[in-house]
């Protein structure tokens, strides 16, 4: 007797099939034109999640508006002050009023003039939010003008633009917000700017080389080339700016040309790249570090309730330097890095070559001399080998670290190893980061400071000025991860914010970084480099920010977008690894299909109407096979 | 009041079903307002908060703006009772606030955006895994001991014990790494144009191939296992023995008989599981970065967006409660024992 | 016929004559499933490298005592390759098999002891404490036990602090062994609720209740042995739900490194990237093992089901 229940099933895999051929013409490979657009696709880990350069917190949200927008002072090749929207700029005699003339002809993407009055409205409304005590959106653009000292703004002509400050300083010229249209931003409610409700929806006008025209938020950013922009012809028609949940992934799009340019690659992801054909992996010196953090809560004699730290050691500067000698900077960078970065020193990166400085006496990996050296600041050992502190407990060091940085375990396991030949037990785990950042809130944050160590790391601007300021007795509570406390410290900082004459500045951050180095609330362990990588068979002429030592993209200006050349023209050859995809499947196109077609868009409805015509086909099998079976009793 | 006995049916028809029927949708409402109450709390029990996380770790934050962007949330209000009545009012209105994470964004569009390709990738995850799945099933426990049998239900019990995103991982190093046939992430092809309905089609297709793999075979497994049980466990029943002993063939028992019982079991599992669709398997989507719910919740939850999560929880919890409405009313109308 | 009347001693031992060969039959019935074999012979191997891991494998490596270099491919000295730290995948994974089937274990027994006793009392109490703990289970249930335990795993670590130990296991891990357990008792709560209802009708309950036992004592020696079955079959499924639920936290990041489970070797690959490099020794081996634990689980459990299940006798 023949299964009935075979039939079945193959009559139903032949109504399958017929389904799938029905749906076969949707998923041909559609003939693309040839192509005139050349579209620049970078990828990175981060998202942009609003337009509005006030909400801007990440790097891709400001590369976002370094795009969109010009600076009053542009970014050079080595984070020098260049032309942005401002052609020149003199400073008065007595340092307080600075003269900038704007770039002459200057026109918005929309085509109306771009005039010395878009300069004046724009740091007018910083100030006015400054003065009302309104923070603009996410508040990092907030604290540029007050820094330098601006006071107030003019426009006497369309050409000229007068900056007045309360005292001399060049950081006027390192104030990183962008010049907004007035004739556009003007229309939106002052509440709505400073709240961020209001998004900045493309399309974007601005005077920078691309201006958004589309965004998926967290998705993918597009923007298209300036038509009034005022420099040299731009490379790329278009750029798209992805965000990749994984590095995975945005390093097998960067393999198969989906993309051009993959920023924030992992260690072992970048030596599989090197030396690949046709792509370039790049290591940036960063600008910022990994540190290992102390409590050194000192207020109140260290007591907190309910929290605090372990041990009033921590609050000891000999302490946390003796125990700085146990920690093999080199061995971190060669084991969690993978050699890609450089030992720590100072709180100023050497990214920035004018203003780092290295220690004068240097610590060492030498874990005797930690011993010996705690001995010294009267932290002995007991019998059963447990390091005391001074009121005769033992020592246990809790550590944690967020748990976005994966790294920063390795790091703990080393840390942990290599502090227990001291005495010292070091209790290790990793913590969810938001749980985290209230973990570390002092009182004057309204937390308890449950902490002893952990391993974060910090960002900078082009100035160090902003890297300067956790250890200020003032950022206790809002910045301080420390809570170190030195009037000393906080003096120098004012004197190198008003300084402006470089030698002078440059000595007082001498002295703030051996200071900070000597007294150790953070052991900055190293310096991890940028990875980066981008491709080379569709876009040349990649330029690095700084030359030296940089990655193209990502920096703090957008003319690393400004000198890339097409390589070749028309439609570009997928894939250097992956195999050629079968007839029938679409392959990756590298490059949008020509024309002016309709934008991804919304696709809700096009998924429904997918689900609707699959579950429509899948009905008229079931009803097929169903018919079939009844209509006239087939008999085996 | 004394438990109803199983199985036995309404005493007179239709208006005692449909007063059970009203009686249930009380229910699920009041326990989808439960749900959604129980949550408002305990996503603020989570430690850590919004505004720091999102602003805390960049040297510029000040201490004004994290005040600010605090009151701005509304989040500077005690929980009780100031918080939870404007959450109140403002959800039974349909207002559902906004993102604090896509700043502006009202949630109502976050979620509009990745309600779609969710429901894409588990609708029809759950229709392939179904057909095949049942399929696998029912000829296993028709033709149970045989080597189709042991192959197919050793198959099925494998896949029932792999997690989404070991299959993902798998698929994604042979498919998009090996051999370069699919796209490895996302919906579509970022930035791109298209110049027609059927491009765009084709492009979501593309990048639905593999996390659709994934998904119908991480789900095939449970139905065929349940396929399979239901069928030998009803080849079993009498009634079964009757029609046999009455002549009829084993092809004709097992289409009219035997099958359209075991499915019983089966459409209860189908109407549960679609509930579950709105959830997607989050780490099914996030192996393809796939847009959909499942990787909104996990970004939701890192940074404790509030309004989104409530946003989606509300779904969830109406789309699961629903769905196990329909599988109850399903299976009050399709029982046999209830019809005869 | 009158049942013969013996004394006490003698009745304890026929009780336990009956029990031996109620075992033996088991074993016996248990025996000839040969899935059910297959199952329990990988569980017993995966059990023995779970209580002592470091006897076949010694100590757990850290970054600090890796011996190999960078992602290394299965070798002479690795057999299953190393990590992106240089660590022996074959001493992670079975150092990951002891966490793994620690937390499942502990996951287990708090789940199905709260199912257990909540699902007993609300089915033999009834009335309004059963309406108000279905109320509270609805709750569990609806909501997927794996997004829920997303959302409480912070809160629950939060108070149960982050560093420290009890019993050799960091309280890192019991946080989520806590998490497994407050979200998945709900459905071996409903299971034993309904077994509960039904045996509550029967004969020798009321029997029970005329002598005089109070409810406890009903609960204890009537209704519990009699759900014993259920339970058992129960626990194993939620063995292996246990399982992969903590491997899909741990893949998601709430996993901790300093005691690999399998679930955190997969995040850790994922992390190096390890899928695009090619790097398969870095996924296979605590993947497989994850499908294999949990594939011995569900054999068990259908044994069990089968052999304990009073529907199915029909002929094989």
């Amino acid at each position: 007797m023949r299964a009935p229940v075979s039939r079945r099933f193959v009559r139903l895999l032949a109504a399958l099939g017929l389904a799938g051929a029905l749906l076969l013409p949707a998923l041909a490979a559609p003939a693309r034109a040839a192509d005139e657009k050349l579209v620049l696709r970078a990828g990175t880990d981060q998202k942009i999640k609003s337009l509005n350069p006030y909400a801007a917190v990440v790097v891709a949200e400001y590369e976002a508006f370094t795009l969109n927008y010009d600076l009053l002072v542009n970014f050079g090749e080595n984070n020098e002050p260049v032309p942005g929207f401002a052609a020149s700029w003199t400073q008065s005699a007595d340092g307080n009023t600075w003269t900038f003339k704007i770039q002459p002809g200057l026109k918005w993407s929309d085509g109306k003039a771009a005039t010395s009055e878009d300069a004046r409205w724009t740091y007018q409304t910083m100030l006015d939010a400054v003065a009302k005590e309104v923070t603009l959106v996410s508040g990092y653009l907030d604290g540029y003008l007050p820094a330098a000292g601006v006071t107030s703004v003019t426009a006497p002509d369309p050409e000229t633009l007068v900056v007045t400050t309360e005292f001399p300083s060049t950081l006027v010229l390192y104030v990183y917000a962008p010049i907004l249209p007035k004739h556009v931003w003007e229309k939106v409610p002052f509440d709505d700017i400073a709240s961020g409700a209001y998004t900045n929806p493309p399309p974007v006008v601005g005077t920078g080389p691309y201006q958004a025209v589309e965004t998926k938020e967290g998705n993918f950013t597009r923007f298209m080339k300036n038509p009034n922009w005022r420099g040299s012809a731009l490379g790329a028609d278009e750029v798209i700016l992805t965000t990749f949940a994984s590095s995975d992934t945005m390093v097998q799009a960067l393999r198969n040309g989906e993309i051009d340019y993959a920023r924030g690659i992992a260690p072992d992801q970048f030596n599989s790249l090197k030396g690949q054909p046709n792509i370039v992996a790049v290591e940036g010196a960063s600008n910022g570090y990994t540190e290992l953090a102390f409590n050194c809560y000192s207020r109140n004699g260290g007591v907190i309730e309910g929290g605090g730290a372990s041990t009033k050691a921590l609050q000891d500067p000999a302490f946390r330097d003796a125990l700085g000698y146990a920690i093999d900077k080199e061995e971190l960078v060669a084991k969690t890095l993978a050699g890609y970065g450089e030992p720590g020193s100072t709180i100023v990166p050497p990214f920035h070559a004018r203003w780092h400085v290295p220690p004068a006496s240097p610590r060492t990996f030498d874990i005797e001399k930690a011993k010996s050296l705690l001995d010294v600041a009267g932290y002995k050992l007991d019998a059963g080998g447990k390091r005391l502190d001074k009121e005769g407990k033992p020592i246990t060091l809790r550590l944690t670290w967020p748990d976005s940085e994966a790294e920063n375990g390795t790091d703990a396991q080393f840390i942990a190893a290599w502090f227990e030949p001291l005495g010292i037990k070091v209790d290790a785990s990793v913590t969810e980061e938001g749980q985290l950042i209230d973990q570390l809130l002092p009182p004057e944050g309204e937390g308890k400071a449950q902490f002893d160590m952990f391993i974060w790391g910090w960002v900078g601007d082009p100035d160090p000025n902003s890297l300067l300021k956790f250890f200020l007795a003032a950022e206790i509570g809002v910045s301080s991860d420390s809570f170190y406390e030195n009037p000393k410290y906080d003096e120098l900082y004012d004197a190198q914010r008003k300084e402006s004459d470089e030698a002078k500045r440059r000595e007082l951050l001498t002295q703030m970084q051996e200071l900070i180095y000597v007294e150790a609330p953070y052991h900055v362990l190293y310096y991890d480099s940028q990875l980066d990588a981008y491709r080379t068979d569709r876009f040349t002429n990649w330029k690095n920010q700084p030359a030296a030592n940089g990655t193209p993209l990502f920096g703090q200006g957008s003319f690393g977008y400004w000198g890339l050349q097409a390589v070749a023209v028309a439609t570009p050859t997928p894939a250097v690894t992956a195999a050629p995809a079968p007839s029938g499947e679409p392959t990756p196109a590298p490059s949008s299909s020509g024309g002016s077609g309709t934008g991804g868009g919304d696709s809700t409805p096009l998924l429904v109407g997918i689900l609707v015509a699959v579950l429509v086909v899948a009905g008229i099998v079931l009803a097929l096979v169903f018919r079939r079976r009844q209509a006239g009793g087939e008999e085996e | 009041m004394p438990p109803a006995p199983r199985g036995s049916p309404p005493a007179h028809g239709a208006t005692v079903r449909s007063r059970y029927f009203l009686r249930q949708v009380a229910q699920a409402i009041l326990t989808v307002a439960f749900i959604v109450l129980v949550n408002f709390v305990l996503f603020r029990m989570m430690p850590g908060s919004p505004e720091r996380i999102l602003l805390g770790r960049n040297p510029n934050v000040s201490a004004e703006a994290l005040q600010q962007t605090k009151e701005r949330w509304g989040l500077d209000k005690p929980l009780i009772p100031d918080q939870f009545v404007s959450y109140v009012v403002a959800t039974v209105q349909g207002d559902l606030g906004f993102s604090f994470v896509y700043r502006g964004k009202p949630v109502t569009q976050v979620l509009a955006e990745r309600v779609g390709p969710t429901l894409l990738l588990f609708g029809l995850g759950e229709l392939i895994a179904i057909f095949i799945g049942l399929a696998i099933g029912a000829y296993s426990g028709w033709r149970r001991g045989g080597p189709v049998d042991y192959v197919g239900n050793g198959i099925s019990l494998i896949l029932y014990s792999m997690p989404y995103f070991l299959i993902g991982m798998g698929l994604l190093v042979i498919f998009a790494t090996a051999l370069g046939w699919f796209p490895t992430y996302g919906m579509v092809t970022p930035g791109a144009t298209y110049d027609s309905v059927g491009e765009h089609a084709a492009d979501i297709l593309a990048h639905l191939a593999l996390p659709l793999a994934t998904v119908a075979i991480g789900l095939i497994g449970q139905y065929s296992i349940l396929m399979r049980a239901s069928v030998i466990e009803t080849m079993n029943d009498d009634y079964i023995t009757t029609a046999r002993a009455k002549g009829l063939t084993g092809g004709r028992i097992l289409r009219h008989h035997a099958l359209p019982n075991a499915m019983l079991p089966a459409v209860t599992l189908i109407a549960v599981n679609l509930g579950y669709v709105v959830a997607g398997a989050i780490t099914a989507e996030k192996v393809f970065n796939w847009p959909g719910l499942g990787t909104l919740t996990v970004e939701a939850l890192e940074a404790r967006d509030f309004p989104v999560l409530q946003g989606v929880f509300l779904l969830l919890s109406i789309s699961v409660v629903a769905a196990n409405l329909v599988a109850d009313l399903i299976y009050g109308v399709l029982d046999p024992r209830v019809r005869t | 016929m009158t049942a013969p009347v013996l004394t006490s001693g003698e009745l304890r031992r026929q009780r336990l004559a009956l029990r031996a060969r109620g075992w033996r039959d088991f074993l016996h019935r248990f025996g000839r499933r040969r899935e059910g074999l297959v199952g329990v012979a990988i569980l017993v191997l995966y059990t023995i490298l779970a209580i002592a891991p470091a006897l076949f494998v010694g100590p757990l490596e850290t970054a600090v005592t890796a011996t190999g270099g960078r992602l290394q491919p299965p070798g002479t000295a690795h057999i299953l390759g190393t990590d992106e730290l240089g660590r022996d995948m074959l001493n992670l994974t079975v150092h990951g098999t002891r966490i793994s089937m620690i937390i499942g274990f502990l996951a287990t027994l708090v789940t199905v002891s709260v199912g257990v006793v909540l699902g007993i009392i609300s089915g033999f109490v009834g009335g309004r404490t059963d309406i108000l703990l279905m109320r509270i289970t609805d709750f569990f249930l609806v909501l997927p036990t794996f997004v829920l335990a997303l959302v409480l795993t912070p809160i629950i670590r939060d108070v149960l602090g982050g560093g420290g130990e009890i019993l050799g296991i960091r309280i890192s891990l019991l946080v989520i062994v806590v998490a497994i357990g407050i979200t998945s008792w709900a459905s071996t709560a409903r299971i034993i609720r309904s077994q509960t209802l039904s045996l509550r009708e029967r004969a020798f309950v009321d029997r029970a209740r005329v002598i005089g036992g109070g409810p406890l004592h009903t609960m204890w020696h009537h209704i519990l042995p009699n759900v014993i079955n259920l339970i058992v079959a129960n626990a194993v499924l939620v063995f292996a739900g246990a399982v992969l639920t903590e491997t899909a936290l741990s893949y998601l990041g709430l996993g901790d490194p300093f005691q690999p489970s399998w679930g955190q070797i997969l995040n850790a690959a994922d992390q190096a990237g390890a899928p695009g490099l090619g790097a398969w020794w870095y996924l296979v081996p605590a993947g497989a093992s994850i499908v294999l634990v949990v594939l011995a689980f569900t054999l068990v459990g259908g044994a069990l089901d089968d052999v304990l299940s009073p529907r199915r006798t029909g002929r094989r």
